[in-house]
């Protein structure tokens, strides 16, 4: 079934816990590579030995500055070696490791770090440790904050703030005068004990804090490496937050468990360019990566010669005729399987090249469901993209694509030792060893979630014939127009995200006569067009309400309305003056579209499009990352979208 | 430089390493594999000197490329450099009758030595003066010392003649084309490589600066003089080494090997090479003289209907060199260099364009 040689396997005992199997591991690999970060044009490697060097050093220096057993570490900051020194130490020293979003803001770390009871937050440089300072004060459990990147930081004097170097010191100091307390505090972990809390993205309310144990991450990543197994050779790039438990599953629970190498980049806005260099062979990540991805390829493709879009017309379309064979589980006829390997050849060797998928094996895509066109993309490149479906409440995955039975509407099926079911109101609920203990400090949202061992998801679903997971939406984000009829805003969204003009859309339509959208244009790609077309603009909101770019996105959604059932088609649209972002709270730090709260701000728009306005006038309030506010006001078009067939 | 994915350094001594792929690793081992067995174990012996003039014109036009192309010091005289290796290596062997080895350093030794002297001015002069000083260069060392003082070495007359034997490199005498040719190989791998590896130096990149320009070089903190000087020994230098190299294939030295004419033409090379580029010199001096020896079989059949064709070729080729030099100004100003990079990046950028 899989590519890789199954190397035997580990026994998840009821002791095991994650340091302990970094410890086994790091000394079974010792010189091997297990970090690289690249700084000032190389990959800097870490080998294992290094790795628990740092390791021990930073856990008895927390001891040595007062972390208990269960205290709970806040932590901030990029994908860094330090960060993942500080996580691993803190589960070693007995403590529970907490990771907030990079760009959180302040309210949030404010509400993450006081509900959470930290003690010591380890933040990465100025920025973080601003933040950090900021809320000290509201948060008088906060005792020490920890950082490691020195710019900025010579006018700093707070008696809170420590020094990361500082920090290892004090612990070398206690590992002379105690030699063998490392080992200990590692002994004394047990497999059901606490080591992460996630604080869930939170589309609705406040975010709730779930509590994963040992078991729960070693289970998950041994279940899902008996899936796919990964090879200690393999590499992998670590760019996406670690407070997505998708990063943790990753980094930490497959990391450990196969023993690749992690690859961070050298800062965030290089990660493509970084990843194109390492070449993964596994790569997890959320849809909108995988969006951004097909946008880039577009975009570039529109701006190519001639010559070459024919021939990357040519190539893609052999590709989409055999992945569609392949996921009809068809054979191809030998004269397709030819011209793909011509196509391949010629021109998707060299894309998976520029996208920095030479090497991959497995490509996963979780968070948010990934619409059809897109996975069909992948598959025509030769991309093995999968589907993951699970919460952070499950430890990430409950189910996943295998590679030869890939459907692009569904996300697969169970991985082993799990079971996931449909109760009769059509909501999937799932079961596992690596289901969660329950909600920090929320009795009763735990009791909602997890009955009789059951994770009560709020996703609506249902299981296809073949046994696969077909996943429908959230159960409150399931629309039904006013005459009944019922369809996934998602679905449509991620249709019409499709088209390279479509940045983001917002679907319309729950309890309303009608399916009606909010688009967000691309800037630069239409920005792209207008320039062709000669069509003057200034500014984002001027060029998103130009008549032209109007009529331009109304034939994109024309196109996408003529493969729907006519109820879910889209009838009204108008194009937002700016971008959605998850700073004015329209996005959760995943990038999901916050429904409720985009119908309160946009009221006036919606009210508008239903009333069969022209057009409406719309003042909107913009936050910036320092928590300043602005005001933007606009005048805009609503725009009908008739039937192809009535032009 | 374009990698493909997947290719990764954790050390700066690979990620400076000239060959970072096993593709390009493949690639060179083609490359010396042709270079070194089967073109001249293959070639007929007017290939081999087709090669041998080639390899003449490189090495003679990499001082010029290292001067105008990466240190921005415009040169008209450098065949005069070129003389002085020929010369000096001559009469090492003639006179001292030291080996053609020992000769060849100091030729090339006494031409850098040489062209720093005329590259004084350029401390003070720029521009055209500066192609007036060097124009001197020429006319001072070829037309004035050599042809009335050194020639008389020995009492020669007007014309050095190296008798055969007389070029050895130990037990080894250099007394065909096909040997000609392996001395050239090697002079010519070693000048390349050693540019190549020079111009990633912290010399390399004064020099780079002072032709990007001069006074932000100079505030930079990059001696300009020196550089400048150390550009002019490197360039007299290989020049030399293109002199002495020179005498093994044609076995005499006269002033008229080396007039003003070469020193155009190789200016020329790099121009239409592509100035700045070290595979432009090689490009260019490839181009020129395939496109004479071409030239050539173009005139044979026709000099029956015009004989005035073949007893005039030189004028022929000169024209064609300055109708050559012409249309690169006007359509490839940068240089067969840069529609090589272009090229390759047509299909390192496949199937987009950026």
């Amino acid at each position: 079934m899989s590519r890789a040689a199954r190397p035997p396997e580990l026994e998840v005992t009821p002791e095991l816990t994650i340091p302990k199997l970094f410890v086994r591991k790091a000394q079974e690999y010792g010189q091997r590579v297990a970090i690289r970060e690249k700084e000032f044009g190389i990959w800097r490697p870490i080998t294992w030995a290094a790795y628990l060097e740092n390791v021990r050093l930073f856990a008895l220096g927390l001891t040595a500055i007062g972390l208990q057993p269960e205290d709970k570490v806040a932590m901030i900051g990029d994908n860094r070696p330090e960060g993942l020194f500080a996580e691993m130490a803190t589960l070693c020293a007995g403590g529970v490791a907490v990771w907030l979003f990079q760009d959180a803001l302040l309210e949030e770390v404010q509400y993450i770090v006081d509900h959470c009871d930290a003690r010591f937050l380890v933040a990465e440089g100025q920025e973080e440790v601003d933040k950090a300072l900021a809320i000290k004060a509201r948060c008088p459990k906060l005792s020490r904050i920890i950082w490691d990147d020195p710019k900025g930081m010579r006018g700093y004097q707070d008696p809170a703030l420590i020094r990361f170097s500082e920090v290892q010191r004090l612990g070398r100091e206690l590992a002379d005068r105690e030699p063998g307390r490392f080992e200990a505090l590692v002994e004394q972990g047990r497999g059901d004990d606490v080591c992460l809390l996630f604080y869930t993205s939170g589309t609705t309310a406040k975010p709730k804090g779930a509590l994963l144990t040992h078991t729960n991450m070693l289970k998950m990543g041994q279940n899902l490496l008996r899936v796919d197994p990964c090879q200690g050779t393999d590499d992998f790039v670590s760019f996406l937050p670690l407070a997505w438990i998708g990063e943790q599953m990753m980094s930490i629970s497959c990391g450990l468990m196969a023993g690749f190498t992690l690859n961070f980049p050298e800062e965030p806005e290089t990660v493509l360019a970084n990843l194109r260099e390492i070449g993964p062979h596994t790569i997890f990540s959320s849809a909108r990566f995988y969006e951004q991805m097909v946008r880039t390829v577009q975009v570039k493709y529109l701006d190519a010669s001639q010559p070459k879009r024919k021939a990357y017309e040519l190539a893609l379309g052999i590709g989409h005729r055999l992945a569609d064979f392949k996921l009809a589980k068809r054979p191809a006829p030998w004269i397709w399987r030819v011209l793909g390997l011509v196509a391949d050849q010629a021109v998707h060797r060299k894309l998976r090249d520029h996208l920095g998928l030479s090497h991959i094996r497995n490509a996963y895509s979780g968070g948010s469901a990934l619409g059809p066109d897109y996975f069909r993309f992948f598959h025509a490149i030769g991309v093995n993209l999968k589907q993951i479906y699970g919460q952070t409440e499950i430890a990430g995955i409950s189910v996943v694509h295998r590679s030869d039975d890939i459907k692009f509407d569904t996300v697969g099926k169970p991985i082993p030792e799990t079971e996931v079911r449909i109760t009769p109101e059509g909501e999937i609920v799932s079961r596992s060893p690596s289901t969660f203990k329950g909600y920090y400090k929320d009795p009763m949202e735990t009791a909602k979630a997890l009955r009789d061992g059951w994770l009560y998801s709020g996703d609506t679903g249902f299981l296809d014939p073949d046994g696969h997971l077909v996943f429908f939406d959230r159960t409150k984000d399931v629309f039904s127009l006013s005459d009944g009829s019922r369809f996934s805003p998602m679905f449509l969204e991620s249709r019409l995200k499709f088209s390279p003009y479509v940045k983001d859309a917002w679907v319309l339509g729950h309890l309303r006569p009608f399916a009606a959208a909010v688009i967000c244009i691309d800037g630069s790609v239409v920005g792209k067009w207008a320039e062709d077309n000669h069509i003057a603009y200034t500014s984002y909101s001027e060029l998103s309400q130009d008549p032209r770019v109007c009529t331009l996105i109304q034939a994109e959604i024309q196109r996408v309305n003529a493969r729907l059932p006519a109820a879910a088609r889209v009838r009204r649209f108008l194009n937002l003056h700016k971008e959605f972002d998850a700073d004015d709270e329209e996005l959760t730090r995943t990038r999901k579209l916050r429904r409720a709260f985009l119908e309160e701000r946009y009221h006036d728009p919606v009210q508008a499009i239903y009333n069969g306005a022209e057009r409406v006038g719309m003042g909107t309030t913009v936050t910036y990352e320092d928590g300043r506010v602005a005001q933007v006001k606009a005048d805009l078009r609503i725009v009908e979208v008739p039937d192809a067939g009535e032009r | 430089m374009y990698l493909p994915s997947g290719v990764y350094h954790e050390h700066y001594a690979q990620d400076q390493a000239w060959w970072r792929t096993t593709f390009i690793r493949a690639k060179m081992v083609v490359l010396f594999l042709f270079l070194l067995v089967i073109f001249p174990l293959g070639a007929n012996l007017y290939l081999v000197s087709v090669a041998n003039i080639i390899g003449y014109t490189i090495l003679s036009a990499m001082g010029v490329q290292l001067l105008i192309g990466y240190c921005g010091q415009i040169t008209l005289g450098h065949a005069a450099f070129i003389a002085v290796g020929a010369y000096v290596s001559a009469i090492a062997m003639l006179q001292y009758q030291l080996p053609y080895p020992v000769g060849l350093v100091l030729g090339a030794i006494a031409a850098g030595l040489w062209s720093v002297l005329f590259g004084l001015p350029s401390a003070r002069v720029k521009g055209f003066y500066l192609i007036m000083t060097t124009m001197a260069a020429q006319f001072i060392t070829v037309d004035f010392f050599i042809t009335q003082y050194v020639s008389q070495v020995g009492g020669r007359g007007t014309f050095f003649s190296l008798p055969p034997g007389t070029i050895r490199i130990g037990p080894w005498t250099i007394d065909s084309e096909l040997k000609v040719y392996y001395v050239m190989i090697v002079l010519v791998i070693l000048c390349t490589t050693g540019m190549a590896n020079l111009l990633r130096t912290r010399v390399g990149r004064a020099w780079i600066a002072i032709r990007d320009n001069d006074i932000a070089a100079e505030a930079m903190g990059v001696n300009i003089f020196k550089y400048k000087l150390l550009a002019y020994f490197v360039a007299g230098v290989l020049g030399g080494i293109a002199g002495a190299f020179w005498i093994s294939s044609i076995l005499a030295v006269s002033p008229e090997h080396f007039q003003f004419s070469w020193s155009l033409w190789i200016v020329g090379v790099i121009l239409i090479g592509g100035a700045g580029s070290l595979h432009g010199t090689i490009f260019g001096a490839m181009f020129i003289t395939l496109i004479l020896e071409g030239l050539k079989f173009a005139i044979i059949p026709l000099s029956d209907s015009f004989p005035a064709l073949q007893e005039r070729f030189l004028y022929v080729k000169e024209a064609a060199f300055g109708l050559a030099i012409v249309l690169f100004l006007l359509y490839e100003p940068k240089g067969l260099a840069y529609r090589w990079q272009q090229i390759k990046n047509y299909f390192n950028l496949w199937p987009f364009s950026y």
